[in-house]
């Protein structure tokens, strides 16, 4: 039994959407390579074509175009945690950036790679969701925008089809005024796969009270989502620390809605709670 | 068995090297098993532990976990071209005078965090130091000497760049 | 005048084997192999308990590149292993008792070859019923797991009336600790090659802690007497008592004896994970009673010590755990029981402390809720029963000198008080509290009332040349190193006129294991008494060269000098020249076996010739809303006796604290669930804080230059200072290990900590 498998590195994105387009079922497509190798090791795949993108031209660069923010689905973690373009005006994903796993593989993994993955505990999902992402997606029959959102129907489970390739994720910016924060929990202080994580963008009127929100879970769900139950109740209140308790107990209900109750939910319900206090507490004393 | 290898042309600890391979192994299979270069070290074959971090165009990454192929046109860094001959580097100096060995299995890989460190930030405070090579395990030393010993070694380069 | 002289002891010189490491020298087994190397793989058992009905390996065999499949039936010898009691087989013969027990082993040209071999294999097997709780396992109608049953050992100590003492106690405080099965995840996976020389000799290269022992193994298996088989053990990527076991020695040297080509085995981390030992889960009830001065008046505990398959060193775990279990504090009433128990876990067997650290996370659990029930200070309590010079053990020991644990404690007092002046101080993040804690052990070196000696030997040759040769592994400690300055200080030369060699069974005397913190004491005594006789006679060679007394001679800087009179002086290689003529002896044996007596029924004797003591200190932060945990500072005092090379000894403690830390806040490894490094966390860097470690010194006269051991006690104190720290604060207790995020978060829940304070952040 003679196992063959080639290895492809495609000029441009259209020659890797036409290999894709006739081989995309038998193909891996690998940008950081991260879990391709480890897949491979343990035999979790035995791809036929190892599609290498991680040199396209058009899946790197990050900057702002027409008032949105563009990330290069090829851009390392640590190319995003060093953005200054990031850091302005998705500072949840300089923080979510900054603290994924350890430099090594930082200097590998790719945020296309994060997403399209869809393990429910990618660290980036969170932030791409609270900027309302879109994924820009290639096929031969030309480009689409898929929102992050709708990128993972379960865990490890992708609507990007086979012959599709993401080029890179469009974000609506946060402006002066809003509040931004990513929190997450694991067993250890680097290396290890988040327990829980979560992202905001929020801001006040004059008179304090929550006037816009978008919250974004991961981890914790199946696939990582916007949370809407809990934006809608905070718009309007003022976010005191009795508010954000109850927030947070009602966020840890949503959370066992969705998910079920199983042993580890015994420790996530009330740090959920716990978590949303502290990614929101700063937002308690500030203007 | 492969009926098929891949061409990869790199350059390794300063030398330009060409090697025919199957196209799904990784990096750390490439240095180790082809090349012969065994300082770089498999210590979980998954990328949790560091022992194989080499340097790739500058960056630390996991050999492990990194495709062979993927080496192709980089210039690549392992323990072995930190040293010149008998002369240690900074960094192996460094770890040897601030007693930052025990087993020594992790060396090669906190070696080259180190280096990586380094030359991206020659004054790193002990926070830098220990975020920098979090991905480096050890289960002898505690971190104690090697964050010394790194500290040490920062010092000792920023020395020697105002000499010159 | 004779000056006292100290050019090597106390001095941190380089370590010998660093630079090849720095360097990335092929030194460990995985990066070198012999030509046309077979692979070996192993099969392994997928069900944890099963008879074992056939298995055919002819398919496997007629695969292209196969050149091998070997199983019980293959073993020549006797198919038992085991240091201390003998009960597991190399390969499975009619049944398996645990998962991944080795099942038949395959060598074969090529890793396809091999593997493609592991899937043609046909193990035909019959489940059993199995168990997996130490508690299960003893009842009645348990599966029975071993044929003498499940029960391995119990160990008692029976001193005093323990149960009547509690009448007349102020406090007494009774709880059930538990700790969880621990990987002890050495960075280098297990290793071994090999070869058949032109003589026959089987050459076996192994990862170990212990070639002498591997070598008496192999010969058991294979039959074979001593001069047919030579372990030599390769760097050795830790070990923290994991390669005590003959990891694989075993099938390098059976695939040799059968096939009589090279070979190498290595395993991939998740096969260590599968297939090696890992630290004893012990359920430990404890019952301390104290006066109302704090002074403990007696101690009960049952302990139960989970085996898993097999006992390895499951039965020194028993009896170290209760020999410890009082601590390093004086107590006249004791009753302990501990008991090891077969189950089909994977088996358990040494790690780092032997059971020690876990009934340490017991005795100093307690001492903190007898501080807090009699309104002491925890701090305190201990040195109110901490052993002195004079003290009698829970064995009925006196321990005349080096009890360093007042010291200790002492050095750690000015420590604890600015950390309980700057708690509150400090508190400045909301949800946040932070804590401060206690821990405190004695540990016996070398092991627990048997025979346990060490030989060493020291030649010179022609041109002077000194060589020490040791049986002893450094497995990164760094015995080698030391043992290079206690020849060096005798001698009066420097270490780099020393050489060494070690750990291969051709060259070097037996040492023993690189286990249970013994090789300084031990084996630096066996070098040091070799030393010794060697200055000896060159001191009476030189004393006749010179026609001088030799009482007015030193050895210094390799030569043999007239103490009033420098200029007259004669060389080591002069020496050895004359030496070699004459065909005088020029080898000198060293042997050192520490002096104990066994322990009788009521565990009562002289276990160890000598204990090490420690203090330390930690420092913690919990996060209360999520049950996170940040060890501050720890600080760490340690009696070692002498410090020979001051940085290896902190190199010990720190290295100790980081594992410490891991058994204590999220190690835990499950058996079936955890696979590979994924799903079982050591700490990274960002996880072990800042580390103060102090040197305390007390002197063992009976020790090389008055040194102890420090290896197993770095270990022992942390993880209870770092359990008192959290329930310093919580106000909240946590009675087993891990102390993950989710017992964490729920003592925050337990103690009120969980939800927000109305004024916490205003």
């Amino acid at each position: 039994m003679n196992k063959t498998i080639e290895y492809i590195r495609p000029a441009d994105i259209n020659e890797a959407v036409n290999f894709l387009d006739l081989n995309g079922n038998n193909t891996v497509t690998i940008a950081g390579g991260t879990d391709v190798m480890i897949d491979l090791r343990s035999g979790e795949i035995s791809p036929e074509y190892l599609l290498d993108i991680s040199r396209l031209p058009d899946i790197h660069g990050i900057g702002m175009k027409d008032g949105l923010l563009h990330i290069g689905a090829g851009s390392t973690i640590n190319i995003i945690a060093r953005s200054q373009d990031v850091y302005r005006f998705a500072p949840s994903l300089t923080k979510a950036t900054e603290t994924f796993a350890v430099p090594q593989i930082r200097n590998m993994a790719t945020i296309g790679g994060n997403v399209a993955h869809c393990s429910p505990c990618g660290d980036t999902v969170p932030s791409l969701l609270v900027h309302e992402a879109y994924a820009v997606v290639h096929s031969i029959s030309g480009v689409k925008h898929i929102p992050v959102s709708d990128i993972a129907s379960g865990p490890y489970l992708t609507n990007i089809k086979k012959n599709e390739l993401i080029s890179s994720f469009v974000l609506k910016p946060v402006t002066d005024s809003q509040f931004s924060n990513f929190e997450k929990i694991g067993r250890r202080k680097a290396l290890a796969i988040s327990r829980m994580n979560m992202a905001v963008i929020l801001s006040k009127s004059n008179n304090g009270t929550v006037d816009f929100i978008r919250f974004a879970l991961g981890a914790a769900t199946p696939v990582s989502k916007r949370i809407e139950e809990i934006e809608n109740f905070l718009i309007g209140q003022k976010p005191v620390e009795k508010i954000l308790w109850q927030a947070g107990k009602k966020l840890a209900d949503i959370m066992v809605a969705i998910s079920g109750r199983r042993p580890s939910t015994i420790y996530k319900e009330k740090a959920v709670q716990g978590l949303f206090l502290r990614l929101l507490h700063p937002v308690i004393n500030c203007k | 068995m492969y009926n098929n290898q891949i061409k990869i042309s790199l350059k390794i600890n300063g030398q330009e090297n060409t090697v025919h391979a199957p196209p799904d192994i990784s990096a750390l299979a490439l240095i180790r098993d082809i090349l012969k270069l065994k300082g770089s070290k498999e210590g979980c074959g998954i990328g949790e532990c560091g022992a194989c971090t080499i340097l790739v165009d500058g960056k630390s990454v996991n050999a492990c976990i990194m495709l062979a192929a993927q080496l192709d046109g980089r210039e690549v860094l392992t323990v072995e071209g930190l040293n010149n001959g008998e002369k240690l580097s900074i960094e192996q100096n460094a770890f040897l005078e601030n007693h930052a060995v025990q087993c020594g299995f992790c060396s090669s890989g906190l070696l080259m965090s180190t280096h990586a460190l380094l030359s991206e930030n020659p004054n790193p405070d002990q926070n830098d130091i220990r975020k920098a090579i979090s991905g480096n395990l050890c289960r002898c030393t505690g971190y104690h000497h090697i964050v010394k010993a790194v500290g040490e070694a920062a010092k000792q380069s920023a020395g020697d760049e105002n000499n010159e | 005048m004779k000056e006292a002289m100290t050019t090597s002891i106390g001095k941190s010189i380089k370590k010998i084997d660093a630079v090849e490491k720095l360097t990335g020298k092929p030194v460990f087994c995985a990066d070198f192999g012999f030509e046309n190397s077979l692979v070996l793989k192993v099969l392994r058992s997928p069900y944890a308990h099963a008879l074992i009905n056939s298995i055919d390996t002819e398919m496997a065999l007629k695969i292209s590149g196969v050149k091998g499949v070997l199983t019980a039936v293959d073993i020549p010898g006797k198919n038992v292993l085991g240091i201390i009691n003998k009960d597991q087989p190399l390969l499975a013969e009619n049944k398996v008792r645990c998962i991944g027990e080795p099942v038949a082993l395959i060598a074969a040209e090529n890793e396809e070859a091999a593997e493609k071999a592991m899937a043609a294999i046909s193990v035909s097997y019959e489940e059993l019923p199995a168990v997996f709780s130490a508690e299960e396992s003893l009842k009645e109608n348990a599966p029975v797991i071993h044929e003498k049953g499940n029960l391995l050992a119990k160990k008692t100590i029976a001193r005093g009336n323990a149960d009547q003492e509690f009448q007349n106690c102020a406090a007494v405080i009774e709880n059930t600790y538990t700790t969880s099965h621990i990987e002890h995840v050495y960075l280098e996976p297990d290793a071994g090659a090999g070869y058949v020389n032109d003589d026959g000799l089987l050459v076996v290269y192994a990862s170990t802690q212990n070639p002498h022992y591997d070598l008496k193994e192999i010969i058991s298996l294979l039959e074979l007497d001593e001069q047919q088989v030579r372990v030599i053990q390769t760097a050795t990527g830790g070990g923290f008592g994991s390669r005590l076991d003959l990891n694989l020695a075993g099938f390098v040297a059976l695939a040799l004896y059968h096939l009589k080509q090279s070979v190498r085995l290595i395993y991939s981390r998740e096969e260590v994970f599968l297939a090696t030992a890992k630290r004893h889960p012990l359920k430990i009830t404890m019952k301390t009673g104290a006066d109302k001065t704090g002074k403990l008046l007696a101690i009960k505990a049952r302990i139960l010590c989970d085996t898993g398959a097999y006992g390895s060193y499951g039965i020194a775990v028993a009896a170290r755990s209760a020999v410890h279990s009082a601590g390093p504090y004086s107590v006249e009433h004791v009753d302990v029981e501990s008991s090891c128990v077969y189950t089909n876990n994977p088996f358990s067997g040494a790690m780092r402390g032997f059971g020690a650290p876990q009934v340490a996370f017991a005795y100093e659990s307690q001492m903190d809720l007898l501080a807090d029930a009699l309104k002491i200070d925890p701090l305190e309590i201990r040195q109110v029963n901490a052993l002195q010079n004079g003290s009698v053990t829970i064995t009925g020991q006196k321990l005349e000198e080096s009890v360093g644990i007042g010291n200790c404690i002492e050095a750690i007092r000015s420590h604890y008080k600015d950390a309980c002046q700057n708690q509150f101080i400090k508190n400045t993040r909301p949800y946040q509290k932070r804590g401060i804690g206690i821990g405190c052990m004695l540990y016996g070196i070398g092991n627990t009332g048997t025979k346990n000696p060490a030989s060493a030997r020291i030649e010179i040759d022609q041109e002077g040349t000194i060589t020490v040769f040791t049986g002893c592994a450094d497995i990164g400690q760094g015995s080698t190193t030391i043992f290079t300055q206690i020849a060096a200080e005798v001698l009066g030369v420097t270490t780099d006129h020393i050489k060494i060699c070690t750990a291969d069974t051709k060259f070097t005397p037996n040492a023993g294991a690189t286990s249970a913190s013994r090789q300084t004491y031990i084996s630096g005594n066996a070098i040091k008494q070799a030393a010794d006789k060697m200055a000896d006679t060159l001191l009476d060679q030189a004393a006749s060269h010179l026609n001088a007394d030799k009482a007015n001679l030193i050895l210094t800087n390799e030569y043999a000098v007239i103490t009033n009179n420098p200029d007259k002086k004669v060389s080591f290689s002069d020496l050895a020249v004359s030496l070699h003529k004459k065909e005088d002896d020029t080898c000198w044996h060293g042997f050192f076996d520490p002096q104990t007596t066994p322990l009788d029924e009521n565990g009562q004797g002289a276990p160890y010739a000598t204990y090490a003591f420690a203090c330390q200190l930690a420092i913690v932060s919990v996060d209360t809303l999520t049950g996170e945990v940040n060890v501050e500072k720890i600080v760490a005092a340690h009696d070692v006796g002498k410090a020979i090379h001051p940085e290896q000894v902190k190199g010990q403690i720190c290295g100790g604290i980081a594992m410490g830390l891991g058994f204590a806040l999220m190690e835990e490894f499950e058996p079936g669930k955890t696979i590979s490094m994924k799903d079982y966390h050591i700490p990274t860097s960002i996880d072990i804080p800042d580390i103060e470690p102090i040197i305390i010194e007390s002197n063992e006269p009976s020790g090389p230059f008055g040194a102890k051991g420090v290896g197993e006690p770095a270990l022992i104190p942390t993880s209870p200072a770092i359990l008192n720290a959290l329930n310093n604060a919580l106000g909240e207790r946590i009675y087993s290990l891990p102390a993950n995020l989710e017992r964490v978060l729920e003592a925050c829940i337990k103690s009120g900590n969980f939800e927000p304070k109305e004024n916490d952040n205003e």
